[in-house]
This record gives C-alpha cells, sequence and structure tokens, in this order.
C-alpha cells in the first residue's frame, strides 16, 4: 500500500508540473482538487452501493449488515471498474432514524428503507419522547466499522465515516411535507427540530465515530438540493446547522465532519426550466458544502446542461484567471439509459469545456442497480483517455473502441476480497 | 369571476390549507355552485401554481403548500361533487408505489393534479404488491394505472406489474403511466409502459393526452 502523505505530495507536485513517476489513484484526485493537472482527467468513485450489491451478487440482507462485506464489495468494484477513488457509503441516509426507532421495511433485494407511512416525528412532542442518539443501537455500530474498514484499507483524506445531514434527516424522520411544512409554517418547531438533530443525533454519532478513530466523516444532504428546497432556504437552515456541526466536531473532537453535501445542487430535471441565474446561485450555495473549493455539479440531469455555464462560474469564483477545480458529474440515469456512443461523446464534449487546462474530476452521480457494466467500463475508458494530457485539439479524432473487461466473476479469483464475497453468498438467512 | 373564487385560488397559491377550507366552506354557505368553486376556485388556484412552477417562479416546497391547501379544499367540496356527478362517468385512474418502496411524495402530488384534473384517484398507496394492483385493476377498472418507484431496486418490479396484466389479460383498453426519480422515458419504453410522468404536472399533462384530453 503506498504512503497516503507521499502520494498527496507527489499529487500537489505533479499538478504543479512536476513530473516526476507515474501518479498513483490518490495523487490524482488530490492534485486535480488543487487545481492541477495531472497526467488523465481522474474518475472518482462514484455512490454505488446497490449497484455494486448487484455485479458481485452478494445478498442485500447480510451486504447492508455486514460492515467488512460492504466495504471489500464497494473495493473490489471500484477496482474492477477502475476508478481513481472509493466512495463507501451504505444507505446513509437510514442509519440514524433507524437508530432512533423509525419504522423500516426490509429487503432480500434491495437497501433498507425508512416507512414514511408510519413517521417517527408527527409533532414537537415527539422529539423529547425519542430523546438522543444511541450509538449502540441499530446499524450505528455498523457504520462506525464501515469508517474504521474504510480507513484502514484506503488511508488518506477520501476515507471515512457517512452520516445523514440535518435537513435530511429530518426529512427520513417526518417525511418529506411535514419537514417543509415546519420550515415554511412553524419557524420555532423547524429551529427545535434542526437543533435535535445537531445536538441529540448527530453530535453523539460523531462521539462515537472520533472514539472509534474515525476522524473524518462526510454527511449527505440530497432531500436539500434543488428544487427540492431554494438556495435561500438551504443558507437559512441546512449551511447554518453545518457550520455548527463541523466547529462543534473540530473543537471538541478534533475530527472534521462535513455536512451538507449536494445540498442546493441543481437537480432541475426539465431542460426547458435550465436557468442559469439559479444555477449559479446553487453552485455559490454549494461551494460552501466543501472543505475545498469546488464547482459542484452531483445527481442533476447534467447531460442537457451546457457546461459553458459550469466553466463560466469556475472561473468567477476563481483567481488571477484560474478556474476552481470542478466535479463534472455523470447523471446515474443517463448512464444507465445510455449507448456507450452517447456516453463517450457526452465525456468528449465535458473534457473540451472544462478539462482542457486541468482540475476537472469526472464521476457518476449514484450508479442506478441495473446500470449496464459496459457503460461503466466505457466511461472510465473515455475518461482516461480523451482525458489524457495534452488534450488533443479535435478530440473527435479519438476513437474510443469498446472496452473489453473479464466478468466480475472471474476477475475476482485471487483479489483480497473474494472469500469474503464468494462466502457471502451462500449465506443464509 | 366572484371575489369567493379569486379567494379561494390564492389561498391554494398561498398554500393556507386553514382558509382554503374555511372558504370553499363559506362559499357552499353562500349557496355558490360546487362545480363553480371547483373550476374557478380550487382549480384555478392549483392550476396557477402548476404555471408559476413551470416559469420557475414556485419550487417543490411552495407546490407541498399548494397541494396541501388544494387536499384541505376539496374535503368540504368532494361530498357535494359527487351528489351532483349522480350516475355519470368518470375517468377512473388507480395509482400506486410498487412493492418495497415507501417513497410517496411524487405519488401524492401526481394525486392532488390528476384530481384538479377531473380525474377519480383510487390510491392503492406505497409498497403496492403486484397481486394488489391485479386486483384494483379488476375491481376498479380505470383507464389507466399509474405505477411510482423511487429506487433503482425497487422500479424493476414495474416490468412484472406490467407483465402480470397482460398474461391475465387486462392490458388491452388499460392505459399504464410509470414515474419516480429513477424512472425514464427510456425506462418506461423497455418496460411495456404507455406514458413516463417526469413530475406531477407533466404527468397530468400525459394522462389527458392518454384519455384523449
Amino acid at each position: 500500500m503506498a504512503n497516503p502523505t507521499l502520494e498527496m505530495i507527489h499529487g500537489l507536485l505533479y499538478g504543479k508540473g512536476l513530473h516526476i513517476g507515474q501518479p498513483g489513484r490518490l495523487a490524482r484526485i488530490v492534485g486535480v482538487m488543487a487545481g492541477g493537472k495531472m497526467d488523465v482527467v481522474p474518475f472518482m468513485g462514484p455512490q454505488i452501493h446497490d449497484h455494486a450489491m448487484t455485479v458481485a451478487k452478494v445478498p442485500a440482507r447480510r451486504y447492508y449488515w455486514d460492515a467488512r462485506l460492504l466495504v471489500e464489495t464497494h473495493m473490489a468494484v471500484d477496482r474492477w471498474y477502475g476508478f481513481d477513488s472509493d466512495t463507501i457509503v451504505a444507505d446513509a441516509y437510514n442509519f440514524e432514524v433507524e437508530a432512533l426507532g423509525a419504522k423500516m421495511i426490509y429487503s432480500d433485494n434491495a437497501m433498507p428503507t425508512v416507512d414514511v407511512s408510519d413517521p417517527l416525528i408527527k409533532e414537537h412532542s415527539d422529539l423529547e419522547r425519542i430523546g438522543s442518539l444511541d450509538p449502540s443501537k441499530g446499524r450505528i455500530p455498523m457504520a462506525i466499522e464501515v469508517g474504521r474498514f474504510f480507513m484502514q484499507k484506503a488511508p488518506g483524506p477520501i476515507a471515512g465515516g457517512f452520516f445523514c445531514s440535518h435537513w435530511s434527516l429530518l426529512c427520513q424522520a417526518m417525511g418529506y411535507p411535514r419537514a417543509v411544512r415546519a420550515l415554511k409554517r412553524d419557524p420555532g418547531f423547524a429551529r427545535a427540530l434542526f437543533d435535535w438533530a445537531n445536538d441529540r443525533v448527530l453530535f453523539p454519532f460523531m462521539q462515537a465515530y472520533a472514539a472509534a478513530g474515525v476522524k473524518n466523516t462526510n454527511g449527505a444532504d440530497a432531500w436539500a438540493c434543488f428544487p427540492d428546497l431554494t438556495p435561500e432556504l438551504v443558507m437559512e437552515w441546512v449551511l447554518p446547522y453545518a457550520r455548527k456541526l463541523r466547529e462543534q466536531c473540530k473543537k471538541e473532537l478534533k475530527m472534521t465532519a462535513s455536512a451538507g453535501a449536494a445540498a442546493a445542487d441543481y437537480c432541475e430535471e426539465d431542460p426547458a426550466k435550465f436557468d442559469k441565474e439559479m444555477l449559479f446561485k446553487c453552485l455559490a450555495v454549494g461551494v460552501k458544502t466543501f472543505p475545498l473549493k469546488v464547482a459542484p455539479s452531483a445527481m442533476g440531469r447534467t447531460q442537457d446542461w451546457d457546461m459553458h455555464w459550469l466553466r463560466e462560474f469556475a472561473e468567477k469564483e476563481g483567481k488571477n484567471g484560474k478556474k476552481i477545480p470542478v466535479t463534472a458529474s455523470l447523471n446515474g440515469r443517463f448512464m444507465r439509459d445510455s449507448t456507450p456512443e452517447q456516453i463517450v461523446a457526452k465525456l468528449a464534449e465535458w473534457i473540451d469545456i472544462l478539462g482542457r487546462d486541468g482540475g476537472l474530476l469526472v464521476f457518476i452521480g449514484n450508479v442506478p442497480a441495473d446500470t449496464p457494466s459496459l457503460n461503466i467500463f466505457t466511461a472510465v475508458k473515455a475518461t482516461h483517455t480523451l482525458g489524457k494530457y495534452p488534450i488533443v485539439a479535435d478530440l473527435s479524432k479519438i476513437k474510443i473502441e469498446p472496452p473489453a473487461f473479464p466478468p466480475f466473476d472471474e476477475w475476482l479469483k485471487g483479489q483480497p476480497e473474494e472469500d469474503t464475497i464468494r462466502r457471502a453468498r451462500e449465506w443464509k438467512p | 369571476m366572484s371575489d369567493s373564487y379569486t379567494e379561494i385560488a390564492k389561498a391554494i397559491l398561498d398554500g393556507d390549507d386553514i382558509k382554503a377550507t374555511h372558504l370553499v366552506e363559506a362559499a357552499l354557505t353562500q349557496g355558490l355552485p360546487p362545480l363553480d368553486i371547483l373550476n374557478q376556485g380550487v382549480v384555478a388556484g392549483i392550476n396557477k401554481t402548476g404555471e408559476l412552477w413551470a416559469a420557475n417562479k414556485y419550487f417543490l416546497p411552495d407546490v407541498i403548500l399548494a397541494a396541501d391547501a388544494f387536499k384541505a379544499a376539496m374535503l368540504p367540496l368532494e361530498p357535494r361533487l359527487k351528489a351532483g356527478r349522480g350516475g355519470q362517468p368518470t375517468r377512473r385512474f388507480v395509482i400506486g408505489v410498487v412493492q418495497g418502496d415507501m417513497h410517496d411524495l411524487g405519488k401524492n402530488l401526481v394525486i392532488a393534479m390528476l384530481t384538479s384534473a377531473g380525474f377519480e384517484v383510487i390510491d392503492l398507496g406505497i409498497d403496492v404488491s403486484r397481486d394488489k394492483f391485479i386486483a384494483a385493476v379488476k375491481q376498479y377498472k380505470p383507464v389507466i394505472l399509474g405505477l411510482g418507484a423511487y429506487m433503482s431496486t425497487t422500479m424493476l418490479e414495474m416490468k412484472d406489474v406490467i407483465a402480470e396484466l397482460k398474461a391475465q389479460g387486462l392490458r388491452d383498453g388499460l392505459k399504464v403511466m410509470v414515474g419516480g426519480v429513477p424512472t425514464s422515458q427510456e425506462f418506461a419504453s423497455e418496460v411495456g409502459a404507455d406514458a413516463w410522468g417526469k413530475d406531477a404536472m407533466l404527468a397530468v399533462q400525459k394522462a389527458l393526452e392518454l384519455v384523449g384530453g
């Protein structure tokens, strides 16, 4: 295993033009996140939990309860595809509410899900009845184990634990419409809800992470994307609490807890409604949820975006004519439903607009379970081929042949994760 | 348009459910015709909400509150409308979220919009099994069946529901619509659905097209 500190230094130096040696996966990501130009445009490991489960053919009732199986399956599938990093999360939005007593639905083939027909919080008085999170309950110990294994297996700044950020936690606990009603009609109740989420749920969770040595966590907040919340509502509610948790954790636990990821993510679905001004507002808020300054795209209908807008925003936020780094995220449904040729064409367009001067990271905004593996292999190959520096003037001249890849089971033979995955397949409830 | 209708429409647009109910009750007490209250007040309010949504002036929180107010306004109105409808045929729409999936936000918005467009909606709820969909089609004989899913794992169930409808000879004359976050037009075509509803507003447009406006 490479030394992560050396890899990071390698990435930073390489990104600044000191081309010594071949950058590793972590070096590529770090170099690009610092705005540099690496050997190729890196492909960041996406959120892939249910797709990885499907590819590895492991049972859902084991996979979502066994930290080692979850981490090893992710890492094997990520390596099979050739991603430049791993994003290891389970059904990240469920752990806290499940431990607090929310009614859940468990399935043989899918991730656990909250039964919103019988929500945990129906009224103000429920907050006292529910009380604080007990980190020994539900699958919270599993989440902490996932964070620990991930950090052991992929040391560096990317690995860590996951949690569900404040607003999404409230949506999971009471349903989105109820949470919206509180926000818009009863700000006093909304304040009590956010305080409860922060002080009595998330901070105890972070204390448990810190006690287990997991000093880096990321909190997802997809329910705070646009248009589920406006950027103004995100500014008013989501960001102050994300900041509060981050500062509390830094001061009291000496750890990094990044809350609010995906808040204000521009997820307008109708291209006819795309609005540059609103996109810029969302991006300006989204930037504030990242530990580093980056122009983010994540779950939106990016295949129909004009990426010149994202570039313009990144340049506006940058200094001395240099843009801030950009994450260009391939939409999950686009990845599932498109032909390999369409994926290659989209990446050629994006790399041409965003990647020529470095600071570009490609990934997928959550991979649907039934996405054809060929499409993912194609995306990685196209990114690394078209995005090889120096990038050629006319990308249409580069032909991306369909990638050849071994079936997962054949590739798995002799891999360190083989035993864990094969044993899990034999598991009986 | 009467001031009462304008006020009802505004209460819905503002997402004020309590005011919307009171105004509809007051209009009924005044003796205003229920169908006019529906069309010129309630439906006008929810339609304006849809217009503002399409114009990027309203966002999901505004739509949620408007749908709440719409539902609240329909409570006192529905029995009077039913009584007035008599034996007239209705356009019946059966809707549910497929098995293993508990997400009902989109479905509830679609129901509000379908009701405003004059459909009689039978809501089967969430986590609906294939057998339950089949039984509901047999029982209610809808013109459209709507299937919703939120997860890429559960949406695959839609294909099985449609196949089962075909196997049981229930597909002829029945239109099937699918919708939900992970779905797409490509997916809808692949599973053999007649239409895909991208969002609640467009779902209603598609439903109206399927039944001939």
